[in-house]
C-alpha cells in the first residue's frame, strides 16, 4: 500500500477561542476523488485553506506522499505539488488559452533572442495543445482569447491549468472549490468527465461542493464535516444520498462518535 | 482498494480548427482591434480631397508626424500604464522634473549625455516611488496626482522660479532633421517599435499585460505580480521623462511648468485607440495611430483655414463616437458568442 498523496492527521484550528476544526483526519490517495461535504460553516473552507497552505493549523500534521511538511504560504503547498482551483477562475480574460496555461512557465526562444526574454509562442501553443489533448478537453483553438469562451470552457481551462501544474513526475493533489457552481447541465457533465480523467491519470483530487449529485457521480469517497468535526468518511458505493444529507444536517449520528 | 471510475467519455466533439467562430464575430473583433487604422485611413482620404492639393504631400505628412510626436510619447507612457492596470497622472510633473534636472546639469557645464541619462533616471525613480506607494494599497490616481504636484514644485525649485533657456546642445534630438525627417519622429518610431516588441514578444511584456488583465491570476501562477505593477509605473515614468527631454530639445528650453494638457492629449489618444482603462487590453500601434489622428485632424482643419478650436470639438466628438462603437461591438460580440456557445453544446453546426 503506497502512502496517500496528501494526509492530514489530528488537524485542529482555532480562531482565537473559536474552534473551527477539531482533530480532523483526512487523506486522499493518488487517483482518488474525495468529495468534501458539509453545511455552511461546517469547516470545509477552513480545511481546504489548511491544505492549500493559506492557513496554518493550530495543531496536527500534514504529510505529502508520506513526508511530513509545514506550509507557511500557498507557494509552499504549490511547491509540494498541491494546486487549488478557486471558484473565481482567475483567468486573464484578454489573453488566449495558450498564454493562460503557460504563464509562469513560458518557453523562451533558443539563442540570443531567448536571452533577451523572447518567448516561443508556437512552442507554447503546441505544448498547451498536447496538455489539453492528454486531458481530452481541446474545446477551442489555442489562440482564442479566454473572454470569448463559454462558462464551461473557461472552467475547463482553469481546471487544466491546475492539472498541468500537478501532474508532473510526482503526481500531485488538486483542490477544487465548487467547480460546477456556475455551470449548466451539459457543461457540468463535461467537467465531471474531466475530473474523472484527471483522476485516471493519477492525480489526487479533493472536491468541495454543495452539489450532491455531482459528488455521487464523480467521487470515490465522501468526507462529511459538521460543526468542525468529521462525522462521516465513507465510500460512495457503500452509502446513499439520504445518509449523506443526514450527516450534513446532523440528523444522522456521527460514524466516529 | 478498488476505484470505481465512471466510464471515461471519449471526447466526441471534433477538434476545432479555429473556423468555428461565426463570421460576424470575426468581423466585429476586426472592427474592435483594427478599426482605428481604418478610421485614420478614411480621415486621410477625406482630407486629401477636401484639402487638395496641400494635404496629401510628403512634406505635410512629415509635419503631421512631427506634430504628433510629443503627444505620441506621452500617450505611450499613459498607454503602458493603462495596459498594466495603472493610471499614471504624474506624467506632466515627471516630464517637467526630468527636463529641469537635465537643464540644470547642462547649464552647469555637464556633458549632454550625462544630462540625458540623469533625466531618464529621474523618470525611472519617479516610477519606482509611484509604484511602491501605490502598492501599499493607495489609489494610484490620488498617489500620482500627489507626485504630480510635488514634482512640478521640485522642478520649480531646481529652476529657482525661472526656466533653463538656451539648451542649444539638445537640438540634435529636437529640431534637427536627418534625411529630411525631424529627430522626434525617429524617437517616436523607435519607442513604439521597442515597446510593441516588448509587450507582445517577450516574457516580461506578456506578464505585464497579464497583470493588467488579472493580477490575481498571475499571482496564483506563482509570479510576483507586484513587481510587474511597479514595472508598469517605471516604464510610464521613463516615457514621461523622455517626453520632457524631447520637449526641452524642441523649444531649447526646460520649463518647470507641468501643463495638464499633456496628460489630457495623451489620454485622448489612448482612449481613441480603444485601450480600455480597466487594463490588460490594447496595443501600442493603436495608441500611435490615436496620436496621429489628433494631429491629422488639427493639420487638415488648419489647411482649410478653419478655426483651431474646431479641431478640439472634432476630437471630442470622435472620442465619444469611439466609446459608443466599443459598446456596440462588445454587446453584439457577446450576444453572438452566447448564441454559438449554446449551439455548440448541443453539437449543432454553427
Amino acid at each position: 500500500m503506497t502512502s496517500p498523496a496528501l494526509e492530514l492527521s489530528g488537524i485542529d484550528m482555532h480562531y482565537g477561542y473559536v474552534g473551527a476544526l477539531a482533530g480532523i483526519d483526512f487523506h486522499v490517495n493518488p487517483g482518488e476523488v474525495v468529495g468534501l461535504l458539509g453545511d455552511n460553516g461546517a469547516g470545509k473552507s477552513t480545511l481546504l485553506k489548511v491544505m492549500s497552505g493559506a492557513h496554518r493549523p493550530s495543531g496536527g500534521t500534514i504529510r505529502v506522499h508520506g513526508k511530513e511538511v509545514q506550509f507557511h504560504s500557498p507557494s509552499d503547498s504549490a511547491d509540494a505539488g498541491i494546486q487549488m482551483v478557486y471558484q473565481d477562475l482567475a483567468l486573464v480574460d484578454p489573453q488566449d488559452i495558450s498564454t493562460n496555461l503557460s504563464i509562469g512557465r513560458e518557453i523562451l526562444r533558443k539563442g540570443p533572442l531567448g536571452w533577451l526574454g523572447f518567448v516561443d509562442r508556437k512552442a507554447m501553443r503546441k505544448r498547451s495543445e498536447a496538455e489539453l489533448d492528454r486531458l481530452g478537453v481541446r474545446t477551442a483553438p489555442m489562440t482564442r482569447p479566454v473572454e470569448m469562451l463559454s462558462g464551461g470552457q473557461r472552467q475547463v481551462v482553469a481546471l487544466a491549468r491546475g492539472a498541468i501544474r500537478v501532474s508532473g513526475e510526482a503526481n500531485g493533489v488538486l483542490l477544487l472549490d465548487e467547480p460546477t457552481a456556475a455551470l449548466g447541465y451539459e457543461q457540468t457533465r463535461q467537467v465531471e468527465a474531466l475530473i474523472r480523467r484527471m483522476a485516471a491519470q493519477g492525480v489526487a483530487i479533493v472536491l468541495v461542493t454543495h452539489n450532491l449529485p455531482l459528488c455521487s457521480e464523480v467521487a470515490d469517497r465522501v468526507v462529511v464535516l459538521n460543526r468542525g468535526s468529521k462525522v462521516a468518511d465513507v465510500a460512495v458505493a457503500d452509502t446513499e444520498p439520504d445518509h449523506i444529507v443526514g450527516w450534513i444536517t446532523g440528523a444522522r449520528a456521527s460514524q466516529f462518535a | 482498494m478498488t476505484v470505481t471510475a465512471a466510464p471515461v467519455e471519449k471526447a466526441d466533439v471534433p477538434v476545432p480548427t479555429g473556423h468555428d467562430m461565426p463570421r460576424a464575430v470575426t468581423a466585429l473583433v476586426f472592427v474592435r482591434d483594427r478599426g482605428i487604422f481604418v478610421l485614420w485611413g478614411l480621415i486621410i482620404v477625406a482630407f486629401s480631397f477636401w484639402c487638395a492639393p496641400y494635404f496629401a504631400t510628403l512634406d505635410n505628412a512629415l509635419l503631421i508626424a512631427n506634430a504628433a510626436a510629443l503627444t505620441a510619447i506621452f500617450a505611450a507612457g499613459v498607454g503602458f500604464g493603462v495596459m498594466t492596470g495603472v493610471l499614471d497622472l504624474s506624467l506632466p510633473g515627471t516630464a517637467a522634473f526630468a527636463a529641469c534636472v537635465a537643464g540644470w546639469l547642462i547649464t552647469n557645464g555637464q556633458p549632454i549625455w550625462l544630462a540625458l541619462v540623469a533625466g531618464l533616471a529621474c523618470g525611472v525613480l519617479v516610477g519606482l516611488v509611484n509604484g511602491l506607494i501605490a502598492l501599499r494599497g493607495f489609489n494610484p490616481i490620488i498617489v500620482t496626482i500627489g507626485t504630480l504636484s510635488a514634482l512640478s514644485g521640485l522642478a520649480a525649485v531646481i529652476a529657482g522660479g525661472y526656466t533653463f533657456p538656451g539648451l542649444t546642445g539638445l537640438t540634435f534630438m529636437g529640431t534637427d532633421r536627418y534625411l529630411g525627417v525631424p529627430a522626434p519622429v525617429y524617437i517616436v518610431g523607435l519607442l513604439f517599435l521597442v515597446g510593441t516588441v516588448f509587450l507582445t514578444r517577450t516574457r516580461d511584456g506578456i506578464r505585464l499585460m497579464a497583470v493588467g488583465g488579472n493580477a490575481e491570476a498571475v499571482r496564483r501562477s506563482g509570479i510576483h505580480s507586484d513587481r510587474y505593477k511597479v514595472l508598469g509605473f517605471v516604464i510610464s515614468g521613463l516615457c514621461a521623462a523622455l517626453g520632457g527631454l524631447v520637449t526641452a530639445a524642441i523649444t531649447t528650453e526646460a520649463t518647470p511648468e507641468a501643463s495638464p494638457s499633456i496628460i489630457f492629449n495623451a489620454l485622448t489618444a489612448v482612449a481613441l485607440a480603444g485601450v480600455a482603462l480597466t487594463g490588460g487590453r490594447g496595443s501600442l500601434p493603436r495608441v500611435l495611430v490615436g496620436a496621429l489622428i489628433l494631429a491629422t485632424i488639427a493639420n487638415g482643419l488648419t489647411i482649410r483655414g478653419i478655426q483651431p478650436y474646431w479641431a478640439t470639438v472634432t476630437t471630442g466628438v470622435l472620442l465619444l463616437a469611439s466609446l459608443l462603437l466599443e459598446r456596440v461591438v462588445q454587446t453584439s460580440v457577446s450576444n453572438r458568442l452566447m448564441a454559438s456557445a449554446n449551439l455548440s453544446v448541443h453539437k449543432k453546426q454553427v
